[in-house]
């Protein structure tokens, strides 16, 4: 069998502010181009005012303009919870309205009338990325690596194969980003040797350590910081602008005026882009906001060197170093002991980016043409990877590793770690614990995921309680606790009464995000809507194929009717007035009209009649009106 | 994978032709690894030598991977192969994670040291000796230059004698004689330390003893100044700094307490007595979440411990 038999499976980097869909063709990775021609699909879905649904760069366009229905870093809220310090933070940036889901502990976006998901926001999004991927092959595509920061969570993880399913995917595997940068990096090259990967992007910060050999990549340790990219430096610039423009100009806040915000959060985004290779730039907004009170529009009018950027950002920097220090330390690995540096994002094309890299690790840093494809890339080989694993080109193994402690809540409040972050998946580890009461005949226990050792700070995965406990002085029942994580990085925890064998588990799915009754909903809407476009499509169909032979038909009347119409005294006007409608007609089928196109069925029909009679000689009947 | 490995492993042929996209040598490692999960050892599951190298153990680890790892084997029939695969795989990594990391595999050799391979060792240990020997009796009797270096074998054999029978300060005498005939001799200056500091620590466990004795007489204060002065000898007697945050603390003495305690823990980092005396001091202070920390790494060491228990209260329980 061919490859070209093989249904294509394509690796989509599903970014805070760009997305990239790529493929492997011939066993070489290589990303889609979208319809349009772009290779970055900017994260951005909005809601235009004539109430049609925009994904990508038409929907960023309008932002300006829209800035309320229009969402962009939906990433920076997936599969977090309400009411945490994250979402709020995000909440007063956001020109969109943020709002509790219907349990109360997840994020909902609102958009028009609807509040929809996080998930629901970042699928249509895939949908495009897959829409696009179906236009490259012309085929059908299904399955797709989709990949995640690796800090991200295990709630953000289900929350992102989430949206896949809802854009009608099969996601294969959520994989680490920098995992995914190593791969498309190592391909096609033999290596021995340990890698760092840094990746800044749009709106996280990741970092892996991964010791490559024999093709096996293997993860050693990650790191990063989920809230430290691309967007906080933009702030930093509109920061900087704001209160410069309200110095200048008697205290007017910037920030109060949503159009003006977003003119700013594009140009403080221009101008960082170019600072990277221009020691200087200006940034220009005339008429930003009205003066007020009768007066003109002010403009904006800014210099902004290299130098004062990188002072307004030097302590985002500094944190990233920090992580990578951290994350060193974690695996175990000198700086001097790395063989390669590589930069991912778009972030890490800013000098002093570079440049803190270089001095932290004591190396020249390597990157490839293109920091922002690169994360596609490695997906797309993984892809290929696990659902052709026998046809790979090459015999490529990933070995990640849990980004966090995981464990279990224990009497007093206390995180009780199981297994620690870093541990290489598939992995299982159990641990004995006993009850705290006399007679206490049942436990429950809570999966939680975090670094603190206080409960609460640490992310709640879900729990179960295991009852039927023999009744007994406390710390004598002693229950093992098992926790196993597949190679999906599925957890699966379960509890025994190791007296009587009575056993309880669960398979940890979201808590955080849509409940699976929710996500079932969607699916069925999904599928609903496409039904009914499908229906409404074939009654389209339907009703141009009668209409066009009405139109024949009296087109073909039209000779013997002006023959008789010229013998009568009635009705000079109705050639005329049949030619008026067979427009309208034809103009309600190109633009696909379907009510115009019913208004007019109906005298289309008369005319048919009208037609007829004439050209049978008779009298015309009274005005069809 | 050699025939080698499977030696004496009887496979049970309706298994082994069990129908899966499998090649035999995969279902060969696969049965003969799930029967023995339980009793190999982590080189055995491997299948590398005992005592092999981190590297070694790293490359075995990646070689298992390829072959058994879910990932390269998704979407395959695997039938039965399937379940025995998934209690694989994690005790593969177990493995790895013991014997690719420097400190735990040297611990986990000598665990592991099957008696022969101890025997191999201890014979090798007393042939190169004897070699020496004859080595430096030789040189003795050629030249006559060489009769200095003779003496001071003597000296350290009689000092490490001395050593071997707990004389410490006739060892470390003996040692300081061999630095001054042979200055350069590191072995010796090391050696003299060592002496030194073992002398002191016998010094420090009769105060101990002593303290320990007047504390059960009831002169607290007593007992507090002979294990202080135990201390002071020998700052590396975590037993008698433990025992004066103890007494210290029983007299109200706090600060002492706390004191004694953090030096017990800094002389013996791994000792849990010292650990769980500092998380009561700590307690005693009201500095209840440092306490906390320290009766958790207490208990760590020595589960057992009630004190830390009690600083801890039910810290290992789950709620009903």
């Amino acid at each position: 069998m061919s490859e070209l038999d093989l249904e294509p499976v394509i690796g989509i980097d599903l970014g805070t502010t760009n997305s990239v869909v790529a493929t492997v063709i011939d066993g070489v990775p290589r990303v889609i181009q979208g319809r349009s021609g772009q290779l970055l699909t900017p994260s951005v879905v909005a809601l235009a005012k004539n109430g049609k649904r925009l994904v990508g760069q038409i929907a960023k366009r309008q932002a300006i303009t829209n800035a309320e229905n229009t969402v962009h870093a939906a990433k920076r809220l997936i599969g977090r919870r309400w009411g945490s310090k994250e979402v709020e933070d995000a909440a007063r940036i956001l020109p969109y309205q943020l709002v509790a889901g219907p349990e109360g502990h997840d994020v909902r976006i609102r958009l028009g009338e609807r509040a929809y998901a996080v998930p629901e926001i970042s699928a249509m999004v895939l949908s495009e990325l897959k829409a696009d991927a179906e236009a490259f092959f012309g085929r059908r595509v299904s399955k797709a690596v989709v990949t995640v920061p690796a800090y991200f969570n295990d709630g953000q993880r289900h929350a992102t194969k989430d949206a896949g399913r809802i854009a009608g995917l099969e996601v294969l595997r959520i994989i680490n980003e920098p995992t995914s940068a190593a791969l498309a990096y190592g391909f096609a090259k033999q290596m021995e040797k340990k890698v760092v990967v840094f990746d800044l992007g749009g709106g996280t910060f990741d970092i892996s350590v991964l010791d490559i050999g024999k093709s096996v990549y293997d993860v050693v340790a990650v790191g990063g910081d989920t809230y430290l990219g691309g967007e906080d430096f933009d702030r930093r610039v509109m920061d900087w602008i704001v209160f410069a423009f309200a110095k200048e100009n008697a205290g007017i806040d910037l920030r109060s005026d949503k159009m003006a915000l977003q003119r700013l959060k594009d140009a403080a985004e221009k101008a960082k882009i170019e600072l990277s290779s221009s020691p200087a730039t200006s940034i220009s907004l005339p008429f930003l906001v009205g003066g007020g009170e009768g007066r003109p529009a002010l403009h904006l009018e800014k210099q902004l060197t290299r130098e004062k950027l990188e002072e307004l950002t030097g302590d985002l920097v500094d944190r990233c170093i920090r992580v990578v220090e951290r994350t060193l330390r974690d695996a175990g690995v000198r700086a001097r002991d790395v063989g390669d540096v590589i930069l991912v994002g778009g972030m890490t094309r800013m000098p002093r980016v570079q440049r803190a890299v270089r001095e932290f690790f004591g190396r020249e840093p390597s990157r490839g043409v293109h920091p922002e494809e690169v994360v596609a890339l490695g997906a797309a080989i993984q892809a290929q990877n696990l659902a052709y694993p026998a046809k790979g080109q090459s015999e490529v193994l990933l070995l990640d590793v849990t980004p966090h402690n995981l464990g279990i809540l224990v009497v007093g409040g206390y995180f009780e770690t199981i297994i620690p972050k870093n541990t290489t998946v598939p992995t299982s580890a159990n641990r004995i614990f006993t009850t705290v009461q006399d007679n206490q005949t049942a436990v429950r226990i809570a999966v939680l995921q975090g670094e603190s050792e206080r409960a609460t700070d640490n992310e709640l995965l879900g729990e179960f309680v295991l009852d039927g406990l023999r009744a007994a002085r406390r710390g004598e029942v002693e229950v093992e606790v098992q926790f196993d994580i597949s190679a999906d990085g599925i957890v699966g925890v379960s509890a025994r009464d190791l007296q009587t064998g009575q056993r309880q588990s669960i398979t940890v799915t979201a808590t955080s995000g849509l409940t699976e009754e929710e996500l079932r909903h969607i699916l069925e809407e999904n599928v609903d809507e496409a039904l009914e476009r499908k229906q409404a499509q074939s009654d389209f169909e339907r009703r141009r194929e009668a209409a066009e032979a009405v139109m024949r038909e009296i087109e073909g009347l039209v000779p013997a009717v002006s023959d008789a119409l010229a013998r009568s005294r009635f009705g000079k006007d109705a050639v005329q007035k049949a030619v008026g409608v067979i427009q309208r007609v034809r103009q309600a089928l190109a633009a696909r009209d379907v009510q115009s196109l019913e208004a007019n069925e109906e005298q289309l029909d008369r005319t048919l009649q009208l037609f007829k009679s004439l050209a049978a000689g008779g009298r015309p009947p009274e005005d069809p009106r | 994978m050699s025939g080698e490995r499977y030696r004496g492993f009887v496979f049970v042929p309706a298994e082994l032709a069990e129908e899966a996209e499998l090649s035999l040598e995969q279902k060969k490692e696969i049965l003969y690894l799930h029967a023995n999960l339980a009793t190999l050892s982590y080189w055995d599951l491997l299948g590398i030598p005992w005592n092999a190298s981190c590297e070694e153990a790293q490359e075995a680890f990646r070689r298992q991977a390829l072959s058994l790892h879910p990932d390269r084997l998704r979407g395959k029939r695997l039938g039965r192969f399937g379940a025995r695969l998934q209690a694989i795989f994690p005790k593969l990594n177990e493995a790895r994670e013991t014997l690719a990391d420097p400190g735990r595999r040297s611990a986990y050799a000598r665990k592991t040291a099957s008696p022969t391979e101890r025997a191999k060792l201890e014979v090798r240990d007393i042939q190169e000796e004897r070699r020496a020997e004859e080595r430096r009796a030789r040189l003795a009797r050629q030249n006559p230059i060489v009769a200095k270096v003779a003496r001071v074998g003597e000296l350290m054999t009689r000092a490490r004698r001395a050593l071997e029978e707990g004389r410490w300060s006739q060892a470390a005498n003996d040692f300081q004689l061999v630095c001054s005939l042979d200055p350069k001799n590191e072995e010796a200056r090391k050696q003299a330390d060592e002496a030194r500091r073992k002398a002191a620590a016998s010094r420090a466990a009769e105060l101990h003893e002593k303290g320990l004795a007047t504390e059960l007489g009831g002169s607290l204060q007593a007992a507090l100044t002979l294990f202080r002065e135990a201390v002071e000898v020998d700052p590396g007697s975590s037993h008698a700094a433990t025992a004066a945050s103890r007494v210290a603390r029983t007299l109200g003495d706090l600060p002492t307490a706390r004191d004694m305690a953090e030096r017990a823990v800094r002389a013996g980092p791994r000792d849990a007595a010292a650990h769980e005396a500092l998380a009561q001091a700590l307690a005693a202070q009201g500095d209840s979440k440092e306490a906390r920390r320290v009766a958790e790494r207490a208990l760590e060491l020595d589960p057992r411990l009630e004190g830390a228990k009690a600083v801890l209260k039910k810290r290992w329980g789950l709620f009903g």
